[in-house]
């Protein structure tokens, strides 16, 4: 842990007392405070409505905080959204992306609204090999792709902006396990690059095999952060149910 | 089952705000038209009134019949016409009856009033035609696809239920709960008719629930029409552009273009050709009369102290016959040609119209002015009316004058003995005016009315067959 | 980064499905507008042709200069093949005659009402009516559409300004719908040329100025779409929206303000204005021959023991003074008609501007009123016409009557009875053929380009200002949008 510390002195990722309360009086997140480092996977836990998306939002200055700030290499995003997305790249949960296009096509426009105008169609497939998409399906209109398939362009997508930070919400959802396997190596190579990787998935399993450090979030807090190498050696998903509950009573009570 | 499954569909309707924002829309057009339609009458009745009345006002004072220059008389307003216009503002709704031997309509009110012809009239039949259809395909178009979308369709499959019931469910349903909506709204604008006092006969009661009964009818044709395409299609969106096509196609370009084209196709002699033929006619005649008038030499004694008087009278009367002698000439030609044009008209009506009715849209207008009266039939309806007045005109002028009032030449010669009495114009009859018969424009509706009642079969049963072979996962 | 989003927005518009059918639709139609407008515009050529040649044949079969009367005809233009408004409401031809005021009459619906039926297609009406619908369709889910499908946000994951994003899809859905339609638009006007419809410069640049305003009002629509979509969450809402705007816009408000303004202003019908002018007609004649009678007979009563000559020279006199006299009470019952048509006139303008100011709260209105106005087929098109045969009228009138004053001849028939020979009937004509050579010809009024296109400049103005406050509600709208 302190060689990380040395290693990687200034955060990429990191959010201050960041707290996120909607119109309609739901806090969605409460004083959360976190960072990702570069080279480091970030994994977010948690029960539906637990604020995970809450939060890639946040960074993504889709919503406006309530107070506390999230920042991206440094540059709080709800002050300067724009500079702040220039590091950042982004898997959503569940994109449709465009019906009409290719897969070729679509990565096409969003490399380039992502600052990318030089790259090639060999580049779209080399991306598209890498994420594991078949090669007959590059030139295929999204319309008749699976989810799994959307999935794979959208990661693709992420992987071509290159940028220093990626956030992915629940990015595995709809992958087969094969892709998903291929997804975690995927990753891995990403974090090799030196990328400050912040993920909010389900799949315990993966997260634990994959992660530097895993949170999980209940009600808006982060109730558990720990590097997985500490949890190297216990069944997680005992813990997580284990952690679940404990809050629970703990809100009952 | 079925009974679950059309409770379900009307309930998932009625809570739809989709619903709730288009009939509101519908209903506030329906009940804009019914009050437009009852106040556009009352206006019309009462400068019809004023024109009547003025046209006595204006032999008032006069002292013999025959000094009277004009006599008009006017298609008076009818109250279902104002609800569906058809054709009646485009035909000539005035005729001079002492303009000549022929009865000639003029004055259209769009002409008259062009300010109508600018964006026409917002009639029931334009809120049927346009705004039912529309609303009958917003409302349908996603039926099926969109269960399809919502996974609603997977669940429903899921259990033991047949294809056959759910689709009948859903048409059945779908249908009660926008056309007893349709009926309400209906209803309320029917309301308006006698709380602003537009007096309907029974007759007329009669008719516009028919007219009412169509207009569901055409509905129903692009509710089910609606529910095929949906049935057909795997996406509501696709299922929305091709119904949107069908739509556009439908009520606006194949009515026109078919009678734009099979019109041209069929010649008709032009009005100006007719007129052209009549006035050579005319002229011809009168050139005759005019040799036979120079060779008038009256038998009479010279010496008799009455000759001049004799004389007087004896040339009106060989006037008169000449008149009368070019007038019947005139008629028996203008009847042979205007029945010849009439027939032409009826064989381009036909073609028309027949290739029309590819769109259920013409077989709704047809039914709908049918049973106001305000279709094609209303020109020769009309022209027939004054024709018959004509006479009645023409025997009264006859029976006061002695003369003949067309024969264009009056002959009086006043001694000063007598000091002329001004003439009464109530003595004159008056034009009384009856609309196409209800039978007549029930019977003319009937084949359009079957029509739309085909066409909601065929989609009726075409959207079960093609549900018989949707694919619900 | 711009042309990369209009790219993609140009792009997406194309490659879809609802594209390739909604430009086939919008082709075919474009087209079949034009050429059934040429058609019928070859049509009534035709007729106007027959019928001008038929007037000219009854003036040449005329024997008398006395009572002379013809009949001048509207000339069709070409512009209605576009817009064709008003042109087949509006009566065809007026008698020109001089104890008759001008009065178009047999309008082309009257004469033929089963084209009335379902009336006719053009230009301006496939505009209005299905591309504006298009134009909305196209567009009414632009920015929810793209946030349900989670595209937002992943566009809005890069360094993205809202505002220049916003401008790249509307100039993108502006091109991907101008520029498919600019095809048929170029086809029509090459069908234009094949047919040989006879237009000159005037027409090529009314018609270059009607393609501007088509384009304005389509783009009134996109922007409109755009705007909607940018007020609202999801797409089912603003389809239902923008549909129901639509229809109130296209259908209901233009109709809606003229019932409003019937009622609002009442104006008498044409029949009855004519009925006053005949009661005042026959009262003034009425008087005139009661004086004149009188006068005849204390003329013949006074002079019973002069000679004949005498008699005769009297009865000269008074014919003269009779003469002069009967011109007055024509003069005055003119006069009278004028001022009550001038009446009627007036109440009718205050009903047209309350009508059309009301219509111009919808730009489709607005968009009518200034197509018809640019082609010369708007509501002034009846006045137009009438004033100019009125002047014709006039100077036909006064040719004809010097002619007849002229020649001497007395014009009508002379029946004269006496007890020596009876009745003696001459009928006036010389029967020799008339030398027309000097006779005026109606002229169709004519309209500069600068006076047609005067006549839209509010229509103009006014479409140009609602799109563009249909941008700025874009903006607004967008920028406070929530991509989530
Ligand atoms: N637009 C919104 N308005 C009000 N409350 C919201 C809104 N979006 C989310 N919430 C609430 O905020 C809380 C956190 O939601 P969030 O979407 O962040 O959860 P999540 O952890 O991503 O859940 P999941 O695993 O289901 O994706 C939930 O209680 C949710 O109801
Ligand atoms: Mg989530």
């Amino acid at each position: 842990m302190i060689n990380e510390i040395s290693k990687q002195p200034s955060p990429m990722l990191q959010t201050n007392n960041l707290t996120k309360r909607y119109e309609d009086g739901v806090l969605a997140l409460d004083s959360l405070t976190l960072e990702v480092n570069p080279g480091e996977l970030f994994v977010m836990l948690g029960g539906n409505g637990a604020g995970k998306t809450t939060t890639i939002n946040l960074f993504l200055n889709f919503i406006e905080p309530t107070s506390g700030e999230a920042s991206i290499n440094g540059i709080v995003t709800h002050k300067e959204p724009l500079e702040a997305k220039k590091h950042v790249a982004f898997v959503s949960e569940n994109v449709m992306l465009y019906q009409n296009f290719t897969a070729i096509q679509n990565l096409d426009f969003f490399s380039k609204i992502g600052g990318h105008s030089d790259l090639s169609r060999d580049d779209y497939r080399d991306v598209l090999n890498r994420v594991g998409l078949a090669e007959d399906a590059h030139n295929k209109r999204l319309k008749g792709f699976s989810k799994g398939m959307r999935q794979k362009c959208g990661i693709a997508i992420a992987i071509l902006k290159d940028a220093p930070a990626i956030l992915l919400d629940e990015p595995t959802a709809g992958l087969d396990p094969k892709a998903g396997y291929e997804f975690i190596r995927l990753l891995d190579s990403l974090r090799s690059e030196n990328k400050a990787i912040l993920m909010s998935t389900h799949d315990i399993f993966r997260a634990k095999e994959i992660a530097d450090t895993i949170a999980i979030m209940d009600s808006g807090r982060m109730i558990m952060k720990e590097p997985a190498a500490n949890l190297a050696d216990q069944n997680l998903e005992e813990l997580y149910l284990q952690y679940m509950a404990g809050h629970d009573t703990k809100a009952a009570g | 089952m079925l009974k679950i499954i059309i409770e379900r569909e009307i309930k998932d309707i009625v809570s739809s705000t989709k619903f709730a924002v288009t009939f509101a829309v519908c209903v506030i057009l329906i009940l804009a038209s019914f009050y437009v339609g009852a106040a556009h009458y009352n206006l019309n009745k009462q400068q019809y009134d004023a024109s009547v009345a003025e046209n006595l006002r204006q032999m008032e004072g006069l002292t013999e019949w025959y000094s009277v220059r004009q006599h008009k008389v006017f298609m008076p307003p009818q109250p279902l016409a104002a609800l569906v216009t058809g054709i009646s503002n485009d035909i000539g709704q005035t005729a001079d009856m002492l303009a000549g031997s022929q009865v000639i309509t003029e004055g259209s009110r769009y002409n008259e009033d062009p300010i109508f012809a600018v964006f026409r009239f917002l009639d029931l039949e334009f809120i049927f035609q346009i705004v039912l259809s529309l609303f009958a395909i917003l409302l349908g178009y996603d039926a099926i696809s969109g269960e399809k979308e919502r996974g609603t369709l997977r669940l429903t499959f899921a259990s033991n239920l047949p294809r056959r019931t759910y689709i009948l469910g859903k048409l059945i349903g779908s249908f009660a709960a926008l056309s007893s909506s349709l009926i309400v709204a209906l209803g309320l604008g029917c309301l308006f008719l006698p709380m602003m006092g537009v007096p309907m006969s029974g007759d007329e009661w009669i008719r516009l629930l028919i007219i009412a009964g169509s207009g569901l009818l055409y509905f129903g044709v692009f509710l089910t029409g609606s529910l095929f395409v949906s049935a057909m299609t795997q996406r509501s969106s696709s299922s929305f552009l091709l119904l949107l096509v069908a739509w556009i196609l439908a009520v606006m370009i194949i009515p026109r273009a078919s009678v734009l084209t099979a019109a041209r196709a069929v010649e008709v002699p032009s009005v100006d050709h007719i007129a052209n033929q009549r006035s050579s006619l005319a002229s011809q005649l009168w050139a005759e009369s005019r040799d036979a008038m120079t060779n008038f030499k009256p038998d009479i004694d010279d010496d008799d102290p009455e000759a001049m008087m004799k004389i007087g009278s004896m040339f009106s009367q060989f006037m008169d016959s000449l008149g009368t002698i070019r007038n019947d000439q005139m008629s028996e030609f203008s009847d042979r040609i205007n029945e010849e044009r009439f027939n032409a008209q009826q064989i381009q009506q036909n073609l028309s119209f027949n290739l029309a009715r590819i769109s259920p849209s013409t077989s709704m207008k047809l039914a709908t002015s049918n049973l106001a009266g305000t279709s094609l039939e209303l020109t020769k309806h009309f022209r027939d009316e004054t024709r018959a007045y004509h006479k009645v005109v023409g025997d009264f002028i006859r029976e006061k004058t002695g003369m003949n009032p067309h024969g264009g030449m009056i002959i009086k010669i006043n001694d000063g003995s007598e000091e002329p009495e001004p003439i009464d114009p109530s003595e004159l009859p008056s034009f009384e005016y009856k609309p196409i018969r209800t039978a007549t424009a029930i019977n003319a509706a009937l084949p359009d009315i079957g029509l739309l009642a085909l066409f909601n079969f065929l989609f009726f049963t075409g959207a079960v067959i093609s549900f018989g072979r949707y694919d619900v996962r | 980064m711009l042309s990369t989003l209009i790219q993609k927005e140009l792009k997406g518009i194309i490659l879809s499905p609802k594209f390739t059918a909604t430009f086939a639709i919008c082709s075919i139609l474009i087209l079949l507008s034009v050429f059934t407008g040429i058609r019928e515009y070859e049509a009534v050529s035709d007729q106007y042709d027959s019928a001008t040649s038929l007037v000219e044949q009854e003036l040449q079969d005329e024997s008398n200069w006395g009572h002379m009367s013809t009949r001048s005809i509207r000339k069709p233009d070409p512009m209605q093949i576009f817009v064709s408004g008003l042109t087949y409401d509006i009566g065809r031809w007026s008698h020109v005659e001089s104890t008759r005021p001008i009065k178009l009459k047999h309008s082309p619906y009257s004469d033929d009402p089963i084209f009335a039926m379902f009336r006719h297609i053009d230009f301006v009406f496939i505009f209005q009516f299905v591309l504006s619908l298009f134009a909305i369709l196209f567009t009414f889910d632009a920015i929810n559409g793209e946030r349900e499908s989670g595209m937002l946000k992943l566009v809005f994951s890069n360094s993205i300004p809202r505002a220049k994003y916003l401008i790249a899809k509307i100039i993108g859905s502006w091109l991907g719908l101008i520029l498919p339609i600019s095809i048929p638009i170029l086809l029509s006007i090459l069908l234009v040329i094949i047919m040989g419809v006879p237009m000159n410069a005037i027409h090529w640049a009314t018609l270059a100025t009607l393609i501007a305003l088509s384009v304005l009002m389509f783009t009134f629509f996109i922007s409109l779409g755009v705007a909607i979509s940018a007020w609202t969450k999801r797409s089912s809402v603003s389809f239902l929206l923008s549909l129901v705007i639509w229809v109130m816009f296209v259908l209901i408000i233009p109709r809606a303000s003229v019932a409003a303004a019937e009622q609002m202003v009442p104006v008498p019908r044409i029949s009855e204005i004519e009925s006053i002018r005949e009661a005042y007609a026959n009262d003034r004649w009425k008087t005139f021959y009661d004086i004149s009678e009188e006068r005849w007979m204390t003329s013949s009563n006074m002079n019973e023991e002069e000679s004949e000559e005498e008699r005769d020279r009297a009865m000269w006199d008074n014919m003269v003074l009779e003469d002069s006299l009967r011109r007055i009470v024509e003069i005055e019952i003119e006069e009278y008609e004028v001022r009550l048509l001038e009446e009627l006139r007036q109440r009718k303008a205050g009903q047209e501007r309350l009508a059309f100011g009301f219509s111009r709260i919808s730009p489709s209105s607005a968009y009518q009123l200034a197509a018809s106005g640019l082609a010369g087929t708007d509501i002034e098109m009846k006045d137009r016409f009438e004033e100019s045969m009125s002047q014709f009228r006039s100077s036909f009138v006064d040719f004809t009557e010097k002619k007849q004053a002229e020649s001497g001849n007395t014009g009508g028939i002379m029946i004269s009875i006496s007890t020596e020979t009876g009745i003696d009937i001459k009928d006036g004509s010389d029967n020799s053929a008339l030398d027309l050579t000097d006779i005026p010809k109606y002229e169709q009024p004519r309209r500069s380009y600068a006076q047609a296109f005067n006549s839209t400049i509010i229509d103009f103005g006014l479409l140009a200002f609602a799109t563009l406050l249909m941008f700025v509600a874009s903006f607004i709208g967008f920028l406070r949008y929530d991509v989530r």
